[in-house]
């Protein structure tokens, strides 16, 4: 059978996983969610075998935007500061469920980058969260998590955000 | 304390049996340590929506396609508890339910109050996912739990 799955013995395939943040709640209500009911056990049963690879994906500035030099050098700190903050909050979550954790920043359209990151990085799933748009929200805003499902060339875990409390 | 439940939504098709080898293999080995209690759904569609003609001759047609869909899916959850079997799995619930498999998995999530449901993907274009519908789609938006989408990885040319 063409592009089998080699049935293993005792010990599980190691697992290397592609979470996309950026700094909204759902993903890291995704991130929590995955670590608590995914991730953690595969790391209890199997110390090592799992690797999580935390990617945020930034807009580019646009750059002509600016004329001086000045803005453009204090507003593009200001993302790298978020960026770091988002990425080290995300780490040590990872840290506190005993994951193996690196933190990527991927600068452009959050879609493509990941997709592509995927590719690149030999990635076996990649957990993004859910919006939890309607159908018409999701036409116009477009979703991530929609793409990413059908392009991405690894298994996709979408996480749901939680229901809202009424 | 019971164990979160994994739902893994089946058909008769290589990349159904591919998405729950792949669960088996990251999830489910070593067997005895797994975290999640596995549930394998078969769903049985109804010989309506597989017959498009109606008229006299239709009522015959339906019961051959109905005996027809009931081996298929007789033979899909025989195979699925074949390979629970042989990768030592012990616990697993394996059903065939009669209807629309969107509706079906769903469905299923809520009766076990799963955590994950895992489908497979045929990997349609966007043009064959509008006339065809796609299952994966459906869940994805409709069930009430995180759900997985596996995929074959393509063969490279």
């Amino acid at each position: 059978m063409e592009g089998g799955v080699s049935s293993g013995g005792a010990t599980a395939a190691p697992l290397n996983v592609l979470v996309a943040i950026d700094d909204s709640d759902e993903s890291f209500h995704a991130l929590r969610w995955a670590l608590d009911n995914i991730l953690k056990q595969k790391s209890e049963t199997d110390q090592n075998s799992t690797v999580v690879t935390i990617a945020q994906v930034v807009e580019p500035l646009p750059r002509y935007a600016f004329p001086g030099g000045y803005v453009v050098e204090t507003a593009s700190k200001v993302q790298e500061e978020n960026a770091a903050r988002v990425l080290s909050r995300a780490f040590e979550m990872c840290r506190d469920s005993s994951l193996k954790a690196k933190t990527i920043i991927l600068e452009g359209d959050p879609k493509d980058k990941i997709c592509r990151a995927v590719e690149e990085m030999n990635i076996n799933l990649l957990i993004v969260g859910s919006r939890g748009l309607g159908q018409i929200k999701r036409a116009f805003l477009g979703s991530v998590s929609d793409y990413c499902s059908h392009h991405a060339k690894c298994p996709v875990l979408v996480v749901k955000p939680p229901p809202k409390k009424t | 304390m019971e164990k979160p439940v994994m739902v893994v939504g089946l058909d008769e098709s290589e990349h159904s049996f591919y998405a729950l080898e792949w669960t088996f293999q990251h999830f489910f080995s070593p067997p005895e340590n797994s975290p999640f209690k596995l549930v394998i759904v078969n769903a049985k569609p109804s010989p309506s929506s597989v017959v498009g003609f109606a008229g006299p001759s239709a009522a015959e047609v339906v019961t051959y396609v109905d005996r027809d869909l009931k081996m298929i899916a007789a033979r899909v959850l025989e195979k699925a508890k074949e390979i629970c079997t042989s990768k030592s799995i012990k616990d697993a619930i394996c059903e065939s339910v009669d209807g629309d498999p969107r509706n079906v998995l769903c469905d299923a999530v809520d009766k076990y109050h799963a955590s994950v449901l895992v489908v497979g993907s045929h990997g349609y274009g966007a043009i064959k996912r509008a006339v065809l519908g796609s299952v994966s789609d459906y869940c994805a938006h409709h069930a009430h739990c995180s759900v997985m989408i596996v995929k074959r990885p393509k063969m490279k040319h």
